[in-house]
């Protein structure tokens, strides 16, 4: 069954999640044990653009596949 | 159970990927060039802006890198990893280095996040392996600090696997680990592949294919599965697929074998891959011809590799379009050499800058060097031709003795000591030759 993979749908979460995280850190306090988990959500944030959000970038939002 | 990793990415058309290899290739130049004190000097010299490269063509125009430019940048302010440091050094959370099979080791560092991305390109490729999350994966590999099957071991928690270290266990103590827990997959050096193996039948006396239950081998480290009588040996001992897997430390994972086992994969959506031709350097797009490899690895930002010329020998494959339906190009047959070949002299892997080193390291000593091996009835002979520089000629005897010791204890080979008049020995401006390997080949 082909699926319809909705890339900029997708890349739009992807942005809401860094914006909370981002957000969040800028609220913590400074408490590290905030500031250090948030950090490997970025990262983790980071691959979920690398898979999907450039995509947008050359143009793509939605694939078939 | 999906087939793909990231079936968008995996699958795209050949014209996407090239537009997101460009973007992403211009994306890291301008980080490097605006963060990398290295990366800056190296392209203002060349009189190079980030906003000069427009198309995949103009990505030529970049100098290139090489590990001998790294080893002199690593030299430099912030410890221990100089000039190409593109973050802030408190942002490093992991340690890792090269072999140093080469030379000098250099030393790299990961950010958190670019230690996800090693992961994450661990994770394509293990998945177009066939490794799911009901395989229970053993890693038989000391952790130590050469990257080796570190990102084997996070790619495969990532795809949900269930991991089992076997680092400090000895090789019998592995295998019978492996049998205990019905083990289903295992990443290793064909080296190692086709050790446990000879351990597991006369030691052990087992046969692997009925009394193990590995299925799939991923291969790494060495040529091994990209040669076909070796992989053929090796899959037949363990009754198992063994994969080709490639990547450095400063290029992190770039190539792989999917189940059709139809040659390399490129990670194209992580990196791109150049290939040129050894002697006029030009650009080799066609398959059939074999050349250097020059990459860049995207999104990988603390250490960044741009145009790095890794001197690992491949070719592209005729094969345009994998039956996995991956559209990652195809390497045909892996790494098939090194261009600046390591090469084994009285049964010693002897790297020719592993010498160079040496040679440059003695202050007395002139710039330029020739090494010649020759055979001698059986016997290897190795003779290294210096210059002593002019006003250290009264000194000859003692250098002789500090350049033989140096020698000896960097590569473990004792050689012909020739010393010449200083300005003799040919000089080069591109594509030295100072190692001549006189030995008839087999």
């Amino acid at each position: 069954m082909v699926k319809d993979y909705k890339v900029g749908d997708m890349a739009e979460k992807i942005k809401v999640l860094k914006e909370t995280a981002t957000e969040l850190k800028r609220v913590s306090g400074g408490i590290q044990a905030v500031d250090r988990n948030v950090d490997r959500i970025l990262a983790s944030i980071k691959m979920l653009e690398i898979n999907i959000s450039d995509l947008v970038d050359i143009g793509i939002e939605h694939r078939e596949g | 159970m999906e087939k793909y990793w990231n079936p968008v990415l995996e699958t795209l058309p050949r014209e996407q990927l090239q537009q997101l290899q460009l973007k992403k290739f211009q994306k890291i130049l301008k980080w490097s060039y605006e963060n990398s004190p290295f990366y800056r000097s190296l392209y203002k010299d060349a009189g190079l802006e980030p906003g000069d490269i427009r198309t995949l063509d103009d990505i030529r125009k970049v100098p290139k890198t090489e590990k001998s430019m790294l080893r002199e940048a690593q030299g430099k302010e912030p410890f221990p990893y100089g000039s190409i440091l593109s973050v802030p050094i408190e942002q490093v959370t992991e340690y890792r280095q090269t072999s140093g099979t080469t030379g000098q080791p250099v030393y790299h560092p990961e950010t958190w996040q670019d230690w996800e991305w090693s992961a994450e390109s661990w994770a394509y490729a293990l998945y177009a392996q066939g490794y799911r999350d009901y395989d229970r994966v053993f890693l038989p590999f000391g952790y130590s600090v050469n990257i080796a099957f570190w990102a084997g071991h996070y790619a495969a928690e990532k795809i949900g696997c269930e991991v089992v270290p076997g680092g400090v266990l000895n090789t019998e103590a592995r295998i019978l680990k492996m049998k205990e827990i019905k083990a289903t997959a295992l990443m290793a050096t064909p080296t190692y592949i086709l050790g446990m193996a000879d351990v597991a039948k006369k030691k052990l006396g087992l046969d692997l294919p009925k009394d193990l239950n590995i299925r799939k081998i991923t291969s790494a480290g060495e040529p091994g599965a990209c040669i076909p009588a070796t992989k053929k040996r090796m899959e037949e001992m363990w009754g198992a697929k063994v994969y080709d897997q490639v990547g450095a430390t400063e290029i992190g994972h770039w190539g792989y074998e999917c189940q059709a086992q139809a040659g390399l994969h490129v990670l194209e959506a992580f990196h791109l891959v150049e290939i040129e031709d050894v002697e006029t350097g030009a650009s080799i797009t066609e398959p059939g011809k074999r050349g250097s490899m020059v990459i860049t690895t995207f999104d990988r930002f603390a250490h960044p590799c741009v145009r790095f010329d890794s001197k690992d020998i491949v070719e592209w494959s005729p094969i345009e379009r994998c039956e996995c339906g991956r559209t990652f190009r195809l390497l045909k047959g892996g790494v098939v050499g090194r261009a600046d070949d390591i090469t084994k002299v009285k049964g010693v892997l002897l790297a020719p800058t592993a010498i160079e080193e040496v040679v440059r390291d003695i202050p007395e000593l002139g710039d330029e060097y020739e090494v010649v091996v020759i055979k001698k009835g059986d016997i290897d002979d190795i003779t290294l031709k210096v210059e002593i520089a002019p006003d250290f000629k009264r000194d000859a005897s003692a250098i002789e003795q500090k350049l033989a010791q140096q020698l000896r204890l960097k590569t473990g080979l004792r050689y012909s000591l020739e010393f010449h008049d200083y300005g003799t020995l040919p000089r080069y401006d591109v594509k030295a030759k100072r190692f001549k390997d006189l030995r008839a080949k087999e």
